[in-house]
């Protein structure tokens, strides 16, 4: 399929968009917390890769690639127009009320706790968890150092561990937590 | 509690899929760029340019060499002519110190 592209056929690329844009979208949008900029964010790394196919080797590069510039391009974008966001420390607002379990709710509150991270912990997060990548692979992604990287997942989770586990002021987080998008609707 | 976090942060980052009709504002925006020369050509065209660029890279440089050894030899030929130059004129004002000598010589003797 990526031969055929870098022979120019369009049918071939189309191939490659589909296989692709569901990781890329979603490293969008959870790095943006919008879905229209989400989706505009993800065309434009796609027309980017039309642009450099010729740079790209193997399939293992261009997942790599595509992982690599849609974090860079959103890093940059909360850079340029940075949202509200707050340091894990310091995100005591953000506790999960933890007598309210059900899965689909518990999903929406650790993705809205998600998207108020730094921008760089979240990008780690979400290596780590939507795409499965181990603490080197994302350590090469995001040019960081390995150590960075584990420290960033270990501080990140014992924060979130401590939110979800933490049922003491029930209320607090709630209205914070529920204006923020909800992926399925 | 760990796995437990991991597993349901694993469930609630499942990657979502944005549609065929993603794929094709994206196929659309691609069609609206201006018309892209085919990668393989592009390649070939980069091959082919490395090729002449370091061709022509070579044939200034000899250029440059031929053209500074010329310079040189040429600077080396108007240095021995001016030798040449000065020399002659110094043995021409010697034979002129010579005669002048000899003159005032006999003047002296023919005086004497």
């Amino acid at each position: 399929m990526l031969t055929r592209a870098l022979a120019g056929e369009a049918a071939a690329f189309g191939m490659l968009v589909r296989t692709h844009q569901r990781s890329v979208y979603s490293l969008a949008l959870r790095m943006l917390s919008d879905r229209h900029e989400a989706e505009d964010l993800a065309q434009e790394v796609f027309l980017g890769l039309h642009r450099n196919l010729s740079s790209v080797e193997s399939p293992a590069h261009l997942a790599f690639w595509l992982r690599r510039v849609t974090l860079n391009r959103a890093i940059d974008r909360l850079r340029r127009e940075p949202r509200q966001t707050v340091p894990l420390e310091d995100a005591s607002s953000l506790v999960i009320d933890a007598t309210e379990q059900r899965d689909p709710l518990l999903q929406r509150r650790l993705r809205a706790l998600l998207g108020q991270l730094p921008p760089a912990p979240r990008a780690v997060l979400l290596l780590r968890y939507q795409e499965d990548l181990n603490p080197n692979e994302i350590a090469r992604t995001l040019n960081m150092s390995i150590n960075t990287v584990k420290s960033h997942l270990k501080r990140s989770l014992a924060t979130l561990r401590e939110r979800i586990g933490d049922g003491a002021n029930p209320g607090a987080g709630k209205t914070e937590l529920g204006c923020l998008p909800d992926e399925a609707g | 509690m760990s796995n437990e976090l991991n597993d349901r942060l694993r469930a609630a980052l499942r990657p979502v899929d944005p549609g065929e009709r993603f794929t094709q504002g994206v196929l659309a925006r691609i069609a609206r760029e201006p018309p892209r020369v085919p990668v393989a050509a592009q390649r070939a065209v980069r091959r082919v340019g490395l090729r002449w660029l370091s061709g022509a890279l070579l044939a200034i440089l000899a250029t440059g060499f031929l053209v500074a050894h010329q310079w040189r030899a040429q600077h080396a030929q108007r240095g021995e002519a001016a030798r040449q130059q000065v020399m002659e004129a110094l043995r021409l004002t010697s034979e002129k110190l010579d005669l002048a000598y000899r003159v005032v010589k006999d003047k002296e003797h023919s005086g004497a």
